[in-house]
């Protein structure tokens, strides 16, 4: 019953893995003008896929207009408030917590991580096909008025909740051996 | 501060309020569903272990003799081991007297006394002397894994069947758990404080209810949580503790309780980091008085919170334990942060509110626009977040501690927890306060004889068995 514990000691890699982490999120915080262009990009190219009027993207402007052509168009911008970017980054704070914590895991925080980001991402544009669709259906005033409160709200909360969830069972998932 | 930083602002900051409010949200599913599923264990032969209560006292004159009676009448196989923590009232001379008053008890009842100055330095160091005085008295040659270490407050009354239950299979039955805690009641939930009238006594009594709503479910749900992390943590009164795994972890100076004010908590972590399992049972509890007063709740609670921030220090070997498992350390490191969150609570979560109040200031024909078209679901929303986890355990504690079905009734218990619970954001701050100014020394809520009125104090002088 009496196992000693020894400190162990964390490498090199797993110091620069942490590194890299944090600069990952200070990058999303300082660069998250250019990810809501990413993002609004993406959003671009689904509801092209998806809708069959028009769709155009303002890079610039982090905005997407869509149902070009039709009796209901209507523009998204992507702001600091709706983007993904910041949800992402206490995720990424805890991982490089958890790999400076226990190095051997260092994988599969990885892992975890990109699964929970995928997720988050895929919520946030799944928030923004919802609401074209509501739009689409309700009409522009009522469709963005429940789409971007209602159900925005409601699929970022079973989003986040999904992505949370994945991030901590993949991450310290298996046995006592880490 | 220009337009495009606030928006950035209220970005990141929803966004850190979002999560917590998440996290939070997902870790009360996940404590509740195994707290409802639960089902009683079957009772193990007590008889099978020694059983050793050490009671720590420090003035506690009003409620030992009662306390020593109940544990002899109710446990007469078991030994108490009653500390005087250098009382400054007539503590040891009650216990004295019940020594004198049959011989019987003079076997199974035994005075720690202890003096200043090494007395009075925290109830730690009163365990580890009556941990020392039981060992020497057990002798060399016992069998330290059937002897068991019971901590019991002054006033604590453990359930009649707690050792039976605590032979079970699951909990010392099975010789890898090191510890058990027992649910903990409070044995004036519905006593209204005599000597006070009006709101005052509402509020005392109210008080007192959410303290026995607390133990009962959101405590006894994360305890119960903690059977699957392997994380089960150790309370202040209802701790049951295997000899020899106090030995395994008392290290040369024989101390198996150490410093911090979170004492509890500490011996639990020291006990799983050396690899001994710990157990949780809601078949029995132990019975507390729980505290009318509001400022000394405060205290309390403050004490809780900057004891946890002292056992951040643990985080460390926790994480560095060959004998945890990585979900179990995280669970730990979560409990651990619960303070500093609440900390960054207090900051994250007034930020949009403020920076929508200077926008309605300026612009309140916009704001009214926004918040009647639509915005006033997302205060729905993010409101039930506040509000939901804590408001649940009202109608749970309604119905499945006070059996009643009066939901409207266990609803009002839940608003009334969730702003007892808010009140833990000023004691983690309290807290901060005193750990950055360095004031770690406490005397601890020994309330009990204070806020006892003359006419609940009861002498016990009486034999005993």
């Amino acid at each position: 019953m009496s196992v000693t514990d020894v400190a162990v000691p964390r490498p090199l890699s797993h110091r620069l893995l942490i590194g890299l982490l944090i600069a990952v999120a200070v990058g999303l915080v300082l660069g998250h003008l250019a990810y809501q262009t990413a993002e609004v990009s993406l959003a671009g190219a689904l509801l092209h896929l998806f809708s069959s009027s028009g769709v155009y993207v303002a890079a610039g402007q982090q905005t997407v207009y869509f149902g070009l052509g039709s009796a209901r168009p209507l523009g998204l911008t992507m702001t600091p408030e709706c983007t993904s970017a910041f949800l992402l980054v206490p995720l990424i704070v805890v991982g490089a917590l958890l790999i400076g914590l226990r190095p051997r895991i260092a994988g599969r925080v990885v892992l975890s991580l990109g699964v929970a980001a995928v997720v988050l991402i895929v919520v946030n544009q799944v928030r923004i096909l919802t609401m074209a669709a509501l739009v689409g259906w309700l009409g522009t005033d009522r469709g963005y008025y429940w789409g971007h409160t209602m159900v925005g709200s409601v699929v970022s909360v079973f989003g986040g909740a999904i992505a949370l969830v994945l991030f901590v069972w993949l991450a310290t998932r298996q046995g006592r051996t880490g | 501060m220009n337009e495009g930083s606030v928006t950035v602002l209220l970005g990141f900051t929803q966004a850190i309020a979002l999560t917590m409010s998440v996290a939070f949200l997902v870790y009360v599913y996940v404590i509740i569903v195994p707290y409802l599923r639960h089902k009683p264990a079957p009772p193990g032969d007590a008889s099978g272990f020694d059983w050793h209560f050490l009671v720590p006292c420090r003035d506690e004159e009003a409620v030992i003799g009662d306390t020593v009676r109940y544990l002899r009448t109710t446990f007469p196989q078991a030994h108490v081991w009653v500390i005087d923590d250098d009382s400054e009232d007539r503590t040891a001379e009650v216990v004295g007297s019940l020594r004198r008053g049959h011989s019987a008890a003079r076997n199974y009842l035994h005075l720690v006394q202890r003096r200043r100055p090494t007395a009075r330095t925290g109830k730690g160091d009163a365990l580890n002397a009556a941990y020392q005085e039981l060992k020497a008295w057990v002798g060399r040659h016992a069998e330290l894994h059937r002897q068991i270490v019971v901590v019991v407050d002054a006033d604590g009354r453990p359930a009649p069947n707690c050792l039976a239950v605590c032979s079970g299979a699951a909990l010392f039955g099975d010789e890898r758990i090191g510890a058990v805690q027992i649910d903990v009641r409070m044995s004036n939930r519905g006593v209204a404080q005599s000597g006070r009238t009006g709101w005052r006594r509402w509020l005392g009594t109210m008080l007192v209810r959410m303290q026995d709503l607390e133990f009962r479910t959101a405590i006894a749900a994360i305890q119960k949580s903690r059977g699957y992390t392997g994380t089960i943590s150790m309370g202040g009164n209802g701790q049951f503790a295997r000899l020899s795994a106090l030995d395994s972890i008392a290290g040369d100076a024989a101390q198996p309780w150490r410093g911090s004010l979170l004492e509890d908590f500490e011996l639990g972590v020291h006990l799983l980091t050396e690899g001994w399992r710990t157990g949780f049972t809601m078949d029995t509890h132990v019975d507390q008085e729980g505290l009318y007063s509001l400022r000394r709740f405060l205290v309390q609670r403050t004490r809780w919170g900057q004891g946890t921030m002292q056992c951040a220090r643990y985080v460390r070997r926790i994480w560095d334990s060959q004998h945890l498992s990585t979900l179990g350390a995280a669970e730990m490191l979560y409990y651990l942060a619960q303070p500093w969150l609440q900390l960054v609570g207090t900051i994250v979560y007034p930020i949009p509110i403020i920076l929508l109040l200077a926008k309605a200031v300026a612009d309140p024909a916009w704001v009214w626009h926004w918040f009647t078209g639509g915005a006033w679901i997302l205060f729905a929303i993010y409101g039930s977040f506040w509000l939901l986890p804590f408001l649940a355990w009202g109608p749970i504690y309604q119905v499945k501690c006070l059996r009643s079905w009066n939901i409207l009734r266990g609803l009002g218990m839940g608003f009334a927890y969730a702003l007892y619970i808010y009140t833990f954001y000023i004691t983690s701050w309290r807290a901060l306060f005193r750990l950055v100014r360095g004031r770690n020394g406490w005397s601890k809520t020994f309330a009990r004889s204070i806020v006892r009125s003359a006419a609940e104090r009861r002498f016990s002088m009486g034999a005993i068995p």
